[in-house]
């Protein structure tokens, strides 16, 4: 009797002893791969990385399903897929030829804007098109088509020469206006749908000694500001403005930053040391108050007005202007995360838009942080162009929980800012949290279903894949 | 149940909660990712210990000293089964739960067992003993695992453990048992 008992108790323990091993060694072979938006943790088979273009070419030929990252700063899944293989491609990062007179230069993907930063300086030389921090990959960069403060050269891809492409069948093909020009307004701005982006030509702008001009205003005030004195002024070069998120001014009060080219260049060498020193502990408590609480918003914009006010007539070079801080906003936290949205509208449209969005979010709970305006010049090249007209750009950094509860609440949120910016003719940037609806996407990017029929039309076997197409292309 | 065998019963049990007990307290802190969840996992553990120890304290006066060493002997190398594929922190808390559980049992038993090896006389020297051994293969356990995890993954450390957790409860099994209505009858076992 005992030893019937004893008999099952062993083999029972015996069969848990296997289940546990195997699924542990199961989990050990995977790995759960999230991107920065912290909401979509994917469980992948593999990461792999290299230096060898060989050696991708292979893993091309070989894995099923591949998805591709830089540094991962696309919040929508458009770097992971579950079961797929990441391309991990940090290390292929050589910078492969410079040319100071012709003013290009040809770097792997996985080179970082600072990369470049720190050769191209000592030549007097500086990026033209790039977000305002430097800590991303080149190749990331061009698969979302970034902007930035410059307002002169419009997105990342009137800035590219030439790009090779390795495709889902393996081969390597040149792609620029010229040649193979069907995929250059597809790859770019492609979400690395179509291939791996192995190297890029980038045409350069010279290095300039900019004074910053700081003013602050309703923002009624703010369209007739950048129309005559920024967009009419050839001297103005960069541009950024903060809108207010604090209760106080909500909506209300800006204070712009216009880079216009200072009139003794030869200053420059003065100001063009690459800054490499970040500022962290105070904009990053400020920055936690205003997480928190109203009464920390509120300081924290009275604060930061002051110290932009305070930089007035100060200088700085185009490099320096193209290497913001961005630690102070890393942040680590059980339950929540931080995520962003980009809404573009056209120029004319400003102040009424933001009337509209504000009636949006005095109804809403949303822990807004920060809103900074850009400009971007209307540009259609690439097929998903956010920039159907002049517009403005206004990047939202937003505070939520990460459970199912919190997104669905985001959610609604988000979705009815959308549709406010669709009904000012404005449209919405991709590399983020799928939140918008299929509609909405369709409305913001009228080619979209182009897109993806081309993507089917050149990787049909699908090896290329990402949670972005996933959601919005099945 | 004589004292030789519990005592080796036990020491195979403590070295073997000694092996895992630091990789534990670091897989509590990667799979919740911040201190107040690692907080929470822990105070579960030490407060359901708490809140169950009157009931088991009864039960082991129903069931028995050697029942209860066996639940916590099997509970435990099932358990140990478990820690290495937990993913979410949901699990993580009902483990914690159920260790709580275990711990109170075993709490609960090594005592009744000690007090049960001696009429009042020399039971200083009885418990002075069981705890110089206990804890000195825990000891030895926690400084062997230091250098043997060079060499094994953690996922393996918490199946060695499990097997010495089951080994332990089949000392326990092989040993004379005492039936319930005798030890009602004569409560101290010299």
């Amino acid at each position: 009797m005992k030893g019937k008992y004893l008999l099952i108790g062993i083999s029972l323990y015996g069969i848990a002893f296997y289940t546990s091993t195997s699924i542990h060694s199961l989990q050990q072979k995977t790995v759960v791969i999230e991107d920065v938006g912290k909401l979509l943790p994917t469980r992948m088979k593999e990461v792999k990385s290299t230096q060898s273009t060989e050696e991708l070419q292979n893993w091309v030929r070989k894995e099923k399903t591949i998805s591709i990252a830089g540094l991962q700063h696309s919040q929508g899944g458009h770097t992971v897929y579950p079961n797929g293989t990441l391309l991990d491609m940090k290390s292929y990062n050589e910078i492969l030829n410079f040319n100071p007179k012709e003013k290009t230069i040809t770097v792997q993907s996985g080179v970082t804007w600072a990369d470049i930063q720190k050769k191209i300086n000592p030549y007097g030389l500086s990026i033209q098109v790039m977000q305002s921090q430097n800590i991303f990959t080149v190749g990331g960069a061009l698969s979302v088509n970034v902007h930035g403060r410059d307002i002169r050269y419009g997105s990342l891809i009137d800035t590219v020469d030439s790009f090779r492409l390795l495709k889902p069948d393996g081969e390597i093909i040149s792609v620029s206006r010229d040649e193979n020009s069907e995929y250059f307004s597809y790859v770019i701005g492609g979400y690395g749908l179509f291939g791996v982006i192995l190297d890029v030509t980038l045409q350069l702008a010279e290095d300039e000694l900019y004074e910053q001009r700081i003013s602050t205003m309703d923002y009624k005030a703010y369209e007739e500001h950048f129309k005559s004195n920024v967009q009419n002024d050839e001297q103005v070069k960069m541009h950024l403005a903060r809108l207010s998120v604090a209760p106080k001014t909500f909506l209300k009060e800006m204070y712009v930053t216009d880079y216009v080219l200072a009139d003794d260049q030869k200053k420059l060498t003065r100001f063009s040391t690459l800054n490499e020193e970040e500022k962290v502990a105070l904009p990053k408590f400020m920055l936690g108050m205003s997480r928190y609480s109203d009464w920390g918003k509120d300081v924290f914009w009275e604060t930061q007005k002051k110290h932009f006010q305070n930089s007035n007539g100060s200088y700085q070079s185009r490099n320096n202007v193209m290497r913001s801080d961005s630690t102070f906003m890393e942040y680590e936290n059980a339950n929540r995360t931080e995520v962003l949205q980009e809404y573009f509208v056209p120029v004319d449209e400003f102040a009424s838009y933001i009337d509209d969005l504000r009636k949006v979010l005095e109804k809403e709970d949303l822990n807004l942080l920060n809103i900074t305006i850009r400009y971007v010049e209307h540009d259609e090249d690439a097929v998903l162009s956010y920039a159907k007209d002049d517009m403005f750009a206004l990047v939202l950094l937003i505070n939520q929980g990460r459970s199912q509860k919190e997104i669905r609440r985001t959610e609604k949120i988000i979705q009815k800012m959308i549709d406010v910016t669709l009904d000012h003719d404005g449209s919405y940037y991709l590399p983020y949290y799928s939140y918008p609806t299929k509609k909405q996407l369709k409305q913001a990017y009228p080619r979209i279903d182009e897109f993806f029929q081309k993507k089917r039309e050149l990787d049909p076997d699908e090896r290329f894949k990402n949670l972005f197409y996933e959601v919005y292309a099945q | 149940m004589n004292y030789r065998t519990f005592v080796t019963a036990q020491s195979l049990l403590m070295t073997a909660s000694s092996m895992v007990f630091p990789f534990y307290l670091l897989l509590i802190r990667n799979i919740g990712d911040s201190y107040s969840q690692f907080g929470l996992a822990y105070g579960l553990f030490a407060l359901t210990g708490a809140l169950v120890h009157p009931i088991i304290g009864r039960l082991s006066d129903r069931l028995g000293d050697r029942t209860f060493i066996l639940v916590h002997t099997w509970g435990m190398a099932g358990i140990m089964l478990i820690i290495p594929i937990i993913e979410t922190v949901t699990a993580l808390y009902l483990v914690q739960i159920v260790m709580g559980i275990l711990g109170a049992v075993q709490k609960t038993s090594e005592k009744t067992v000690l007090a049960r090896q001696s009429n009042g006389v020399q039971a200083g020297k009885k418990i002075g003993s069981y705890h110089l051994w206990t804890s000195v293969w825990g000891a030895i356990a926690v400084m062997l695992t230091g250098y043997l995890i060079d060499f094994l993954t953690i996922g393996s450390l918490f199946y060695i453990a499990s097997i010495l957790y089951l080994i332990s409860s089949f000392l326990i099994l092989k040993s004379a048992a005492v039936p319930f209505r005798v030890q009602r009858k004569k409560p101290v076992q010299l």
